[in-house]
């Protein structure tokens, strides 16, 4: 004779099990139904052409450890990671060019922009760029936010930025600005603002 | 017989089920009050000496009293890892470790305890400077960088937000400082105003700069930097003394009650 208890337990227990199953086949369900976030990341080519644009960009200054906004006319296309191109090479020409206020080697340069809905810009540095970089707090901070600035500034809807080089992760751009994570837009604005006040 | 087994077999099964799960219950709830008891002891509660493999660290507690308030001094990079080559023959792990050698005494001579992350040439990961720092539960950690960019020193805090879902024994490690955040940026603009007040020339900033994101007690960076071009400044005896006793004035002022700050002050 089974004593009850146990005839009581294992159909508590059995009813437990039919429970779970239907909760986690709803869960399936839902996670099914749930429209994901396609992961666009398409390599766009170097704008050649497009109409004049006024555009603001953010330019560091070594000398007082500044972020200035500069307002420039540059050739942008309409599509967003036709601009994101765009905007950083603006930057890059004036980082490189002679008696540039925030000097990065010759060749220093933004391999390719990836944009990912929804928010999230890859930008994937050359070598170059981060062995020319100034190794130094400040130094790195400013270059990290004059790129993330203009790209916010200008891209609409850009909520988060991650930086690569040559394709891979990397701790930090020259010993100091952590690239191990993700730039969340915002909290540089913040940054920019203290940058920009002296 | 044969019907006598099978008679008890069941209520012997159930039995057998109903030990084990009371055993489970018993040695669950020994586990709970013993860590329980472990967390809840003043100071006790040992803080991961390794970074974490879950990216999670144990959440603050309580610092044991103690009449001095403990700083720990981080000179960034070392061994391999050089850092910022400010001149051919001026390496920043050298400036920040000598720096680091002279504050911890001008903190000792302020009643101030002051540790050392490293006092050699060698590579500590960030991840293992502020495993560090969060096992000894300092008042105040302050990692020491330099550059060769000539201007103001500069004192930083961390670009994390605040706010974040950090609660409960156990926080997360990249987001680790978010709960002192407040306590690092008080701290920023306590020592901003005590140098200024002896004349240093001193800006206070956000950065990304790691570990300060992982360290769950205010934390600074101080980065140093040449008044002129000259980089070799960094590393002169006269340099090193007098950053070193304006930031341990500084860090007297954040740290000590304001009643023994005028007595530490020199």
């Amino acid at each position: 004779m089974i004593p009850r208890q146990f005839l009581i337990t294992v159909m508590i227990l059995f009813a437990l099990t039919i429970g779970m199953s239907v909760y986690v086949w709803q869960l399936q369900k839902r996670e099914a139904a749930t429209p994901r976030g396609e992961a666009k990341a398409e390599h766009v080519a170097p704008p050649t052409s497009g109409p004049m644009e006024r555009v603001t960009v953010y330019v560091a200054y070594d000398e007082p450890g500044e972020l200035r906004g500069q307002s420039i006319s540059i050739p942008l296309e309409s599509g967003r990671q036709q601009r994101a191109e765009g905007l950083l090479q603006a930057l890059m020409t004036i980082y490189t060019a002679k008696n540039s206020p925030h000097p990065l080697a010759a060749g220093a340069a933004v391999n390719q922009v990836f944009l990912v809905d929804p928010g999230v810009a890859v930008l994937d540095l050359n070598s170059t760029f981060v062995d020319g970089q100034v190794s130094g707090v400040q130094a790195e901070e400013l270059t990290m936010a004059s790129i993330v600035q203009t790209l916010s500034t200008n891209i609409p809807g850009l909520m988060r930025v991650k930086i690569l080089v040559d394709g891979k992760q990397r701790d930090t751009l020259a010993g100091h600005a952590d690239l191990s994570g993700f730039y969340d837009v915002q909290q540089v604005a913040e940054l920019v603002k203290e940058l920009s006040v002296q | 017989m044969r019907s006598n087994n099978t008679k008890h077999s069941p209520s012997r099964l159930y039995r057998l089920a109903l030990n084990a799960i009371l055993l489970l219950l018993t040695l669950g709830w020994l586990s709970a009050q013993t860590t329980s008891g472990t967390a809840s002891s003043p100071g006790q509660a040992a803080l991961p000496q390794a970074p974490p493999a879950s990216s999670q660290v144990q959440s603050p507690a309580a610092p044991i009293a103690a009449s001095k308030p403990l700083v720990i001094i981080d000179p960034a990079h070392g061994g391999t890892e050089s850092g910022a080559v400010l001149n051919p023959a001026v390496l920043e792990k050298d400036v920040t470790l000598a720096l680091a050698l002279r504050l911890r005494g001008d903190l000792n001579a302020r009643g101030i305890m002051a540790e050392l992350v490293r006092d050699a040439d060698v590579a500590l990961s960030v991840d293992d400077r502020a495993a560090k720092a969060n096992s000894e539960h300092p008042a105040l950690y302050i990692c020491l960088h330099a550059t060769s960019q000539a201007g103001p020193m500069r004192i930083y805090s961390s670009m994390i937000g605040e706010g974040q879902e950090n609660n409960g024994p156990f926080v997360d490690w990249d987001t680790a400082q978010s709960a002192s955040l407040a306590a690092s940026r008080s701290t920023q603009q306590q020592m901003v105003a005590a140098l200024q007040k002896r004349g240093i020339s001193i800006r206070a900033l956000q950065a990304p700069l790691r570990p300060l994101n992982n360290v769950t007690t205010a934390a600074i960076g101080i980065e140093l930097a040449p008044t002129k071009a000259d980089v070799a400044e960094l590393m002169s005896a006269d340099y090193q003394e007098n950053a070193s006793a304006a930031l341990a004035n500084g860090v007297a002022a954040a740290v000590l009650p304001a009643a023994a700050t005028s007595g530490a002050l020199q």
